[in-house]
């Protein structure tokens, strides 16, 4: 319904919406804020009533009567049940998972429900793109609603939309949040472009010279995260059943790889976009690196943690905090 | 994380639950309509149902147009073979049970489902047009909530895989909506019908005919089907007195008596006189207009007259049960002048036959000059000579009457009130044969009368100037049992031709536990048609005046509504539990931080975030109290962007440190 509107109307309710739905982080949803309007299904139902109540009427049978009465009844109850599958239900934002730009990061979000099972209650941007999920009495549930990164830094998430048809789906209830949901962007990696740092100075040598001096400065064994290196699983620790460990080595300060942003040429974006590859690459080896942008060193260091301040950071760069 | 974490996109195709109920639906719908559509359409159903089950099975595809279209096109041809026609409602309804068969092949998507559960609500509808008793009703609220389960089903999520689970709440919507209907039951206003459309044939009725040969009636008398329920407003008189008159029969040609072709429309000259009796009967299907009463009957509906022969017709005939209301005066002088021209239709006799007949009311006629004890006398005749009352006559021949007076003197009330008329006309007495219904069943639990078909009657009635039309009943002289104590026990001998097949209930009324369990349960019958299925205009109308003084449809209209309103207010009290509900615990905490803060002289605005809020308020805040305040934000904010569930414990320490 919403998307036939014309622009101008449609402007106008999203005004309006946003009036009467102001962005939170967290809501239980309520009278205020849900809608309700008999579906196609409910106009096809209330159409076969009065086909059965003119049977009634023509032929002066009772029970014809009272089965039309009956459904009818029941459609109109179901207004209520459908508008109850929804009210009570608490929606609140349960962060999200940061993609790079051009691809799919995904907004989390988390339905409480208190005393009551909700069933069938549909989540996502759209209309047409909606996933179904029951919430049943006393428990939470997640949604991971995907979107597309389109610019670095914050992405502010469109208004989701949560809706229920059930029992009968002749009514929808549905609404429309402001989860004020923001997905970390981090600016697309440029991945053809490596050759530029590589040739940065005596890099390429302490690259190596890193290495093999890492390994050898053994220092002891962490647990294993995901993101660290196969490589340096400790497996004989493995074998006797003690879990995965990781072998840590001390960082060798003179000889490691700088990735600064101010050596670089080119447009801000083309140079994040070639750090990112970079910080990415790098962090495919054991190598331990620090990122350098104007006024902010991230590092050294290495594995999952440090490869995401380093893309948080890539992502930020001269943005504002939401 | 469980299962219910992952999340499906609303498919189009239909949950495994819904398409569970959907067959169990359509089996649970097309039972009550296996009695009046082609036996050919149970065979295309298994057809279907097997074929839908193995598509679902993956084991064969669907259908493809052409096969669908020869396929409808196919049974639409088969129901004209086997309806005659395409119009009518038998053929209405088997295409409407075909097309409801059919739709399963075609069934892909949801929206295919709705069809199939729209219409299997419609063939509810129409199973009512041919059966709706008590059994049928309740029958009839397995298929609806059977529907209302797929229906159900088509909006659940693939998580929900009980399909028990699905029924019981399907049942508990259906119990819902119960008080709702019944108001509305009630108070809307019953319309007369818009247009006439066809009505179901009635199979097989059976009944009084516009003709009668004595064996006809016997052939009645072997049927133990209702013809009709009479209650009495005052108490039921005696058995003997119950003649229920349905037709008379004045002419004869030599082997039956049929109705007369000139019947007058004009009501017949009558007094009433002594007492009246009142009651309402409601009569089964007869296919024919004529109505039962004692006599003489009246009625004030619009539609029911009483013809010039003392009968009750209604406008149409009488096609589904009817109910009626009437006045019987039963010591009514009726007609007593007649033309001549009447006189001699109730004289009538064919021009020969049956002379020993003949001869023999001339001897009558000299021996008894009086017409009253010319009759006293044949009845005695019937009385005291070797007369036997029984439903296996003999066949008889050319001279009918002859035969059965003179040699075989076995007969049913038909042959004794056949020959009877013929005496009289034959001594020159108008006279004419009556026929009609006898006695019935008083069913003391319910306090009506049952009258069933072989309750059928013939008697005979003969005029005399000024004292009109009087009746007699031969028959009682042969055997009184039967007009005393009813047919069953007259011909206790050959119980087996009429008490109905081994089963029937009929056949124990010696095991009084189990008349007992019969009469109940004809009471309840009875109070069915009476107070839902006679629940019409008339009856609407009475009720409404009973209660709202009179029938102003505003009035009702506004009560209707307000009752309704009521209702679902109760319905949705019920529903919400509003004085259990608990606020969210996370929103109490940052409510309680905003009154804090609102003491304090800052006030949140609605839809202010409360990052937004700090940063406003931030610099007008007390030195001291800014920390407190700070960490309280920070934390609330980490909590909602965290991966679990807040926790309460720490927000509720840094609200308190606020407020010291």
């Amino acid at each position: 319904m919403l998307e036939k509107l014309s622009s101008k109307p449609r402007q106008w309710f999203a005004t309006w919406l946003a009036r009467r739905l102001p962005p939170v982080q967290r809501i239980r949803l309520q009278q205020r804020h849900i809608f309700i309007v008999p579906t196609l299904t409910g106009a096809a139902y209330a159409g076969s009533l009065v086909l059965m109540l003119l049977v009634a009427i023509n032929y002066q049978n009772s029970l014809a009567y009272a089965l039309t009465f009956l459904l009818a009844s029941l459609g109109l109850l179901t207004m209520f049940h459908t508008w109850r599958n929804l009210a009570g239900l608490t929606l609140s934002a349960a962060g999200s998972t940061p993609c790079f730009v051009g691809e799919k990061g995904s907004y989390r979000l988390r339905l409480n429900s208190q005393k009551r099972d909700y069933q069938a209650i549909a989540v996502g941007w759209n209309r047409t793109q909606l996933q179904l999920l029951d919430v049943p009495r006393d428990t939470e549930q997640y949604a991971e609603l995907t979107a597309q990164g389109l610019r670095r830094g914050w992405q502010q998430a469109p208004r989701l939309r949560i809706e229920t048809r059930f029992p009968l789906g002749l009514f929808v209830a549905w609404s429309q949040i402001d989860l004020a949901q923001t997905l970390l962007v981090y600016p697309q990696p440029l991945h053809d472009v490596v050759l530029v740092t590589a040739g940065q100075g005596d890099n390429d040598e302490s690259e190596q010279a890193n290495m093999s001096a890492g390994v050898d400065d053994y220092q002891g064994l962490i647990a294993w995260q995901p993101g660290d290196s196969l490589r340096r699983i400790h497996w004989k620790a493995w074998s006797k059943g003690q879990g995965l460990l990781v072998k840590q080595f001390t960082e060798q300060q003179g000889s490691q790889l700088i990735l600064d942003f101010d050596q670089l040429p080119g447009a801000v974006e083309w140079r994040l976009s070639v750090l990112c590859a970079q910080v990415l690459k790098v962090s495919q080896t054991d190598q331990s690196y620090s990122l350098v942008l104007t006024g902010q060193t991230i590092g050294p260091g290495f594995g999952t943690e440090h490869l995401k301040h380093c893309l948080r950071a890539l992502a930020l760069y001269g943005v504002s905090t939401p | 994380m469980n299962a219910a974490q992952v999340t499906r996109k609303v498919a189009e195709d239909i949950p495994r639950i819904s398409l569970v109920w959907l067959l169990v639906a359509q089996v649970l719908v097309i039972i009550p309509h296996v009695l009046h559509v082609p036996l050919w359409l149970l065979g295309l159903w298994l057809g279907c149902a097997a074929w839908r089950v193995q598509v679902f099975r993956m084991r064969v595809p669907f259908p493809n147009s052409w096969v669908k279209a020869a396929l409808m096109l196919s049974s639409g041809f088969a129901v004209y073979l086997s309806r005659g026609s395409l119009v009518g409602l038998d053929a209405a309804v088997a295409l409407l049970i075909t097309a409801f068969i059919l739709k399963l092949l075609e069934m892909r998507t949801r929206r295919d489902a709705l069809v199939l559960i729209f219409l299997g609500f419609f063939s509810v509808v129409t199973s009512y047009l041919f059966a709706d008793g008590l059994l049928a009703a309740l029958y009839s609220i397995l298929p609806v909530i059977a529907l209302l389960a797929a229906l159900l089903g088509l909006q659940q999520s693939s998580f929900a895989a009980q399909p028990l689970l699905t029924l019981k709440l399907a049942s508990r919507l259906f119990a819902q909506a119960i008080p709702l209907m019944v108001l509305l039951f009630v108070l809307f206003p019953r319309l007369e019908p818009l247009w006439s459309l066809p009505q179901p044939k009635e199979q097989g009725t059976v009944g009084l005919s516009s003709s009668m040969t004595p064996g006809d009636l016997a052939d009645l008398g072997q049927s133990s089907a209702l013809a009709f329920r009479a209650r009495f407003d005052g108490a039921i008189p005696a058995q003997s007195q119950l003649y229920w008159r349905a037709l008379t029969l004045p002419y004869f040609d030599g082997r039956s008596w049929s109705i007369s072709q000139q019947l007058g429309t004009q009501e017949p000259q009558w007094q009433a006189q002594g007492e009246a009796l009142s009651y309402s009967i409601i009569m089964q299907p007869s296919t024919q207009p004529w109505l039962f009463a004692l006599d003489v009957g009246s009625s004030e509906q619009a539609d029911i007259r009483l013809m010039s022969d003392f009968r009750l017709q209604r406008s149409t005939p009488v096609n589904r049960a009817y109910q009626y209301q009437a006045t019987s005066w039963p010591n009514a002088l009726r007609q007593p002048q007649l033309s001549q021209m009447q006189q001699h239709e109730f004289l009538q006799l064919p021009r020969a036959g049956n002379p020993q007949t003949r001869d023999w009311a001339q001897t009558l006629r000299k021996q008894y000059p009086d017409d009253n004890a010319l009759v006293a006398g044949l009845l005695q005749h019937f009385n005291q000579q070797p007369y036997y009352y029984t439903l296996k006559s003999p066949l008889l021949g050319k001279d009918s009457v002859d035969e059965f007076l003179f040699s075989s003197r076995r007969g049913f009330c038909a042959h004794y009130a056949g020959a009877m008329v013929f005496t009289l006309r034959a001594a020159g007495i108008p006279s004419r044969v009556v026929a009609g219904y006898q006695g019935g069943e008083t069913n003391q639990a319910g306090q009506f009368v049952q009258v069933r078909q072989f309750d059928a009657h013939a008697w005979v009635e003969y005029w005399q100037l000024g004292q009109g039309w009087r009746s007699v009943d031969p028959t009682f002289q042969v055997a009184p049992e039967r007009i005393e104590r009813g047919v069953q026990d007259a011909l206790k001998d050959e119980a087996d031709l009429f008490q109905g097949d081994f089963l029937s209930p009929l056949r124990y009324q010696h095991i009084a536990w189990i008349n007992q369990l019969r009469m109940s349960w004809e009471s309840l019958n009875h109070s069915w048609q009476t107070q839902i299925l006679g629940y019409q205009r008339e009856r609407q109308q009475a009720w409404l005046k009973q209660w709202f003084g009179q029938v102003d449809w505003q009035t009702i209209g506004l009560f209707l509504v307000l009752s309704a309103a009521l209702i679902i207010a109760l319905l949705v009290l019920w529903m919400f539990k509003p004085w259990q509900r608990q606020s969210d615990p996370l929103q109490r905490i940052v409510n309680e931080f905003q009154r804090v803060l609102q003491r304090r002289g800052f006030t949140r605005q609605t839809g202010e975030g409360l990052r937004s809020f700090w940063q406003r308020i931030r610099a007008d805040l007390p030195e001291g109290q800014q920390p407190a305040v700070a960490r309280f934000i920070e934390l609330y904010e980490q909590q909602q962007y965290a991966q679990q569930s807040p926790d309460l414990v720490v927000l509720r320490r840094a609200l308190a440190e606020i407020k010291k």
